[in-house]
Formats: C-alpha cells, sequence, structure tokens
C-alpha cells in the first residue's frame, strides 16, 4: 500500500530534509543564539517536524556576524 | 529610483538571505503536496488502525476533501507559519536601529510602510500561488475531476485573510516595542477575532469568516454574497490599517 504513495511521499520528506540541513547547519556555523542553547536547538530542529526549523530561524537564531 | 523601489528591492534580498523565502516557499509546497494526499491516503490509513471487531465505514475521498484538507492546513498552520515567518518584518528592524540611517538620509517613513507591505504581500502571493497550483494539478490527478463553482473566490478568500495577517502585524509591530511585541499583540488580536466569532457571533465584519466558510462555500452551504461583503470589508480593512499604521509609523521615535 504505502508503495503506492511512494513517489508522492518522497518530495515532502525531501523538502522537510532540506528545511531541517539548512537549519542544522545554520546551528553548527553560529555560536550565539537568543535562546536556550546548540543542543536544545538540534533537537528541536530534528524532533519537530515543519515547525521546528521555522522556529529556529524566527525566533531562535542570533546575530550573524 | 525613489525610494520605495529601492527599498522594496533592499527587503525582497534581505527576505531571501533571512531564509524567509526558502522556508515560506517549502512549507506551502509541503502543505499543497500533502493535503490531497491526505485525502486520498485517508481510508487506507484508517482501515490500517482499525480496531478488532469495528467495522468502519468510510466513503470514498472526494475532491472536497482534498480541498478541505488544504484549507484546513492553511487557516491553521499556514498562519501560523506566516505569522512567524514575518514576524519580525518590522519589529526587528525598530529593535536594532537599523532603519535609523535610510530614514535620516531622506527615505519617506511612508515608503518604509508600504515597501515592508508590498514585499510581505508578494512573498504570500507567490508562495500561496505555488501552493495552490501544486494542490490544484495533485488533486487533478489523484480524483480526476474538480468540478466546482465558487472554487477560485475561496481560494482568494484565504489569501485576502493572508493579506489582512500582514497589514495587522504591522500595525501591531509600529504600536508596540521590543523584537516581538507585533507578534504578541498580532496573536492576541487573532485571540479577539476568535472569540467575537464563537462567542459574540459577529460574523458578517469579521475577517476570520473567510477561512472558515471556505469548504462551506464549495459545497455550496453557505452564501457566496455573505462572503462577498466579508471580503470587501476585509479590503476596506487593511487599507484603513495600512494608513493607521503610516500615520503613526510617521509620529513614532526610532
Amino acid at each position: 500500500m504505502i508503495q503506492d504513495y511512494l513517489p508522492f511521499l518522497i518530495p515532502i520528506i525531501a523538502l522537510e530534509l532540506i528545511l531541517a540541513l539548512t537549519a542544522l547547519i545554520h546551528i553548527f556555523r553560529h555560536r550565539s543564539f537568543r535562546f536556550a542553547n546548540r543542543f536544545i536547538w538540534i533537537a528541536i530542529v530534528l524532533f519537530v517536524q515543519i515547525i521546528g526549523p521555522i522556529i529556529y530561524f524566527a525566533i531562535g537564531r542570533g546575530e550573524d556576524s | 529610483m525613489n525610494g520605495f523601489t529601492a527599498f522594496f528591492k533592499k527587503e525582497l534580498l534581505e527576505a531571501i538571505r533571512n531564509y524567509r523565502v526558502l522556508i515560506l516557499f517549502s512549507v506551502t509546497a509541503i502543505f499543497g503536496m500533502m493535503s490531497p494526499l491526505t485525502a486520498k491516503m485517508m481510508p487506507d490509513i484508517l482501515a490500517n488502525v482499525g480496531v478488532e471487531g469495528m467495522v468502519l465505514k468510510i466513503p470514498e475521498p472526494t475532491f472536497i476533501d482534498a480541498f478541505t484538507q488544504f484549507f484546513k492546513n492553511f487557516s491553521q498552520m499556514g498562519t501560523v507559519v506566516l505569522l512567524l515567518v514575518f514576524g519580525g518584518l518590522l519589529s526587528q528592524d525598530l529593535a536594532k536601529g537599523t532603519l535609523i540611517i535610510p530614514l535620516s538620509k531622506g527615505l519617506s517613513r511612508h515608503a518604509v510602510i508600504l515597501a515592508k507591505y508590498a514585499s510581505a504581500l508578494t512573498l504570500w502571493t507567490l508562495s500561496y500561488a505555488l501552493a495552490t497550483l501544486i494542490n490544484y494539478g495533485y488533486t487533478l490527478y489523484f480524483f480526476q475531476t474538480i468540478s466546482v463553482s465558487h472554487l477560485f473566490f475561496s481560494l482568494f478568500c484565504l489569501w485576502l485573510f493572508g493579506a489582512f495577517l500582514l497589514a495587522f502585524l504591522l500595525l501591531a509591530s509600529v504600536v508596540t516595542r521590543g523584537a516581538f511585541g507585533g507578534l504578541l499583540v498580532t496573536a492576541a488580536g487573532l485571540g479577539i477575532l476568535l472569540i467575537c466569532q464563537a462567542i459574540f457571533r459577529m460574523d458578517p465584519f469579521n475577517p476570520l469568516k473567510l477561512v472558515s466558510e471556505n469548504v462551506a462555500l464549495l459545497t455550496g452551504k453557505a452564501a457566496f454574497d455573505q462572503l462577498l461583503n466579508t471580503a470587501w470589508s476585509t479590503c476596506a480593512l487593511i487599507l484603513s490599517t495600512l494608513i493607521l499604521a503610516m500615520m503613526l509609523f510617521k509620529k513614532k521615535s526610532i
């Protein structure tokens, strides 16, 4: 049954992965965050689907130096 | 090149570098793909979690279900995403003081508000159009037929609500201080609108009606004329919100 829908699921999963990866790369390249620390943000980005990376970019991101 | 176009370009560039464009477009694309898929898969999902000795009778899903999912996703998650992505649109500039230099160099304050609104509206329109096209294509593929009246108007109502939300966010950011003031006030404003709708039944002019009646409009259960009135009043509301924001921003000390 899942095989029937696989071609349609892959783009969705790919987009979610892109979001999470962008956020992860950003986390690793920056030292300061507005709230919390690196490990909490990694957990949020990886385990909260879709909304996790958005929350990170919206409120968690520190200043670009 | 006048102040408006220059600032508008700067806003779009900032949106790209801030990951706003990436987030908005990928999330709306996900919604566009997910909604018809969820509608199509629902019987299979329910069949797999079926409890022993219980027979679930589920009607064959139709394209209406796909649009139900689409409107549900956008009016709930979509609103949250839109607010989070554009939450710092003006607040962050005010909190960091990055507007002081362009304003002292002669950029008009009205241009700031208008360019910010125009850039946010452009991004919202493009991403929403993308989601709608994907959703339409997928629905056409899964369910073959889409025959319904008022589909465009129903989709337009959701877009208009997004436009209203952005205007309100700008006004809230002008009024408040701090990086998250606008976001919080807008969330509170949405809460008040919800209460108005649920308890006081202030229906005819409530913009929330635009996102709660979409499916009813598609199935013919909601009156087109009534919703058209709400759409017009929301347009007027957006205009007055913007004008108020410009007037207040003119007096604000930065």
